[in-house]
């Protein structure tokens, strides 16, 4: 035999110590491509049973993708809500938003925020960029035969657009003159302008308002869509003096008071200051009123998706040692059926690690294969669940690649035990297993 | 030099309650270039002593040397390295990989040498051209006879060029016709210079190879030109048919 032609003749003599480098790293990769064509050969070879370890994993994955998706879809919305309180805006209101339960008897009886408390912040609240109170209730909207349901009515003066961070679609917004004077001027949200003046001006027009209320359109606002399924544009803003002649002069009202960026926690002990003096609260005495900061929700609903995390976490735990079982099943299947191939291979010089590579192999393109698979099925329930449900699931391309990553870490890690039990065996037994 | 060199070789299987000793101070040594037959009944040892030299397995005292180097004290890396780099086996049962095709079979062990898949399928090929196989390399072995399938084992022990080609019964599952064509071509690549070893239970096989060696019970009985100690050996074997022919008559006989 021509040496020459093996290209390995110089090669032949070398020993284990010996081999360079390069063609250690040469044997690797030629071992590598071998593993997989044989996996992917032995999987084909048995359809079903690699299926149904395949649809083991898939459907655990697609389990978690689909539920982190849901998570942190509802985690953004949530952000997203209460980002549109504005993240410098603080709510001056008699309870927090936040109250924990054993405390409800605490906040029972506290007084309301009223036009005082406005009038003192404004007068003597130095770093507040704009403060608005706002009054508000839900209620009926029409015109002629038409008549909405459930709009958001409010009642307020004219930094009520800087303080929620609205813009004007048409027209102008109501003024504080408005307010003093107690004119009947009212701006109404998108989805009142296209249920009732679809195709044509609203400005000038004449609207019912609650059981007795009439006010004039005089503009309207820039649609903001959708919150928790839930439009933010079923709105019409009057001026306070209005709202209060309209629905109750005893009404309290939530006072608005944006903070310049970077100064809300100074801001908010003005604030604080301010109103206790207005209310000659003594020294002694808790606050009888909460300031509200978005922020706080934020850190609030911060934690409560921590522990929804902590279940998706125990979810997916759960199904990657289910479908890791799977996964070390089929193995120790294979094994057990390549008992002589191992034998054969090991004879002809494949090293324990070689023969450990091939099944860690197998194993990493089984969940690989699944993981896939659940990924893509975790998706399309991720959308149908944005389709049909008002919950925005978010897919985040980070998500896949977790996916990926977990069922190849799912492969390797249960595919471990059964590989390296091949790899052990001794080659003389394994020639002779029939 | 020799090629193989074993000396004091002894081989002990634990069984727990009891020990087996399966080699008992093996001498053998073995030129490059010989061609030699191990030759005993089933339990003499004669496996054992293949796969010591084929290093699948190590002595549990003595030394074995492969082409100068001492093979006691490799690690489980190493000597599945030294059996990529010099040993060829041919197995009684083939053992090809019965998925694969005779041209991949054949590639295997190259794979574990790092050859590109070029190198590799040329050097296949040159190795079933050997053993006139060319025109059924893409077959799987259960498309071949059994002949053309111990043939694709020997062109498998043949590709990697080693020192050595081991061959365990290599006939044992063949037909008469097809195990004569199997020894012609063992003669053949002896012609051509390789070293075989072959391990036989058939004296008929060993008598046609240039030297044997006898084992009895894990013993060096007889070394010598492979027609004497085949001859020694059926001699032995009839003499022991004998006895056991004669103490079954006997206690025939015996009965009243």
């Amino acid at each position: 035999m021509s040496e020459a032609a093996l290209g390995v003749g110089l090669q032949r003599r070398a020993s284990a110590r010996e081999i360079g480098f390069f063609r250690a790293f040469f044997r690797f990769f030629s071992e590598l491509r071998d593993a997989v064509v044989q996996a992917l050969r032995s999987l084909l070879m048995h359809k079903l049973r690699a299926s149904l370890t395949i649809l083991g994993i898939s459907i655990g994955i697609a389990t978690v993708i689909a539920v982190s998706s849901a998570a942190i879809g509802l985690d953004e919305a949530f952000g997203r809500q209460l980002a549109s309180l504005g993240p410098n805006t603080l709510y001056v209101s008699p309870r927090p938003w936040i109250v924990d339960g054993g405390n409800w008897w605490k906040y029972r009886n506290r007084p309301a925020v009223g036009q005082g408390d406005w009038r003192a912040i404004e007068r003597f609240a130095n770093l507040p960029l704009a403060v608005a109170p706002i009054a508000g209730t839900q209620g009926v909207v029409g015109k002629g035969g038409k008549e909405i349901k459930n709009v958001f009515i409010r009642g307020t003066t004219e930094s009520f657009l800087e303080t929620g961070s609205w813009q004007l679609k048409r027209g102008r917004f109501i003024s504080n003159i408005d307010h003093e004077v107690g004119t009947d001027a009212c701006v109404i949200g998108a989805d009142i302008e296209d249920a009732i003046f679809p195709n044509q001006d609203p400005i000038g027009q004449q609207l019912r308002v609650g059981p007795i209320g009439r006010c004039t359109v005089v503009g309207s606002l820039v649609r903001r869509g959708n919150s928790f399924g839930q439009s933010q544009d079923m709105l019409i803003v009057l001026p306070l003096s209005a709202f209060l002649r309209t629905f109750g002069q005893k009404r309290g009202v939530t006072i608005a008071v944006v903070a310049p960026a970077g100064k809300v926690t100074e801001t908010e002990d003005e604030v604080v200051a301010v109103v206790r003096n207005y209310r000659r609260l003594a020294p002694d005495k808790d606050d009888n009123f909460a300031v509200n900061r978005q922020d706080r929700m934020l850190n609030m609903f911060g934690d409560m998706t921590k522990q929804m995390k902590l279940v998706v976490f125990v979810i997916g735990f759960i199904t990657a040692i289910v479908g890791g079982i799977g996964v070390m099943n089929i193995l120790l299947v294979s094994v057990k059926e390549r008992t002589r191939e191992i034998g054969i291979r090991r004879a002809l010089g494949a090293r324990k690690l070689t023969i450990l590579l091939q099944f860690l192999c197998e194993a990493v393109v089984v969940s690989c294969v699944g993981g896939f698979l659940g990924t893509a099925i975790g998706l399309g329930a991720a959308k149908l669940v944005s389709i049909v449900t008002p919950l925005a699931a978010s897919v985040n391309p980070m998500i896949v690649v977790a996916g990926a990553a977990f069922s190849a870490a799912v492969g390797l890690i249960f595919g471990l035990w059964p590989a390296w039990s091949a790899a052990s065996l001794n080659p003389i037994e394994a020639l002779r297993y029939e | 030099m020799a090629l193989i060199e074993l000396s004091h070789i002894e081989k002990t299987y634990d069984l727990g309650l009891s020990k087996v000793l399966a080699l008992r101070d093996v001498h053998v040594s073995v030129n490059k270039g010989e061609f030699l037959a191990i030759v005993g009944q089933s339990g003499s040892g004669k496996s054992t002593l293949m796969n010591i030299v084929g290093c699948l397995d190590v002595p549990t005292s003595g030394h074995y040397r492969l082409a100068g180097r001492d093979v006691g004290d490799l690690t489980d890396d190493e000597l599945a390295d030294v059996r990529n780099l010099e040993i060829g086996f041919v197995f009684q049962s083939f053992q090809l990989l019965p998925r694969a095709s005779a041209l991949e079979n054949v590639e295997l062990p190259l794979i574990y040498r790092g050859l590109s898949k070029k190198e590799r399928r040329e050097a296949a090929e040159h190795a079933l051209e050997q053993v006139q196989l060319r025109d059924r390399m893409k077959h799987k072995p259960a498309e071949l006879s059994g002949g053309q399938r111990q043939r694709v084992a020997i062109a498998r022990a043949l590709v990697t060029q080693p020192s050595l080609l081991l061959a365990d019964e290599p006939t044992g599952n063949l037909d008469s016709k097809t195990g004569e064509e199997i020894v012609y071509l063992f003669h053949e690549l002896h012609s051509k210079g390789n070293t075989i070893m072959l391990v036989t239970h058939e004296p008929k096989l060993a008598a046609r190879c240039p030297r044997a060696v006898r084992l009895v019970d894990g013993l060096v009985v007889a070394d010598g030109p492979g027609r004497e100690v085949a001859y020694a050996n059926a001699e032995a074997l009839g003499a022991e048919a004998l006895a056991a022919f004669q103490a079954a008559q006997k206690s025939v006989e015996g009965r009243p």
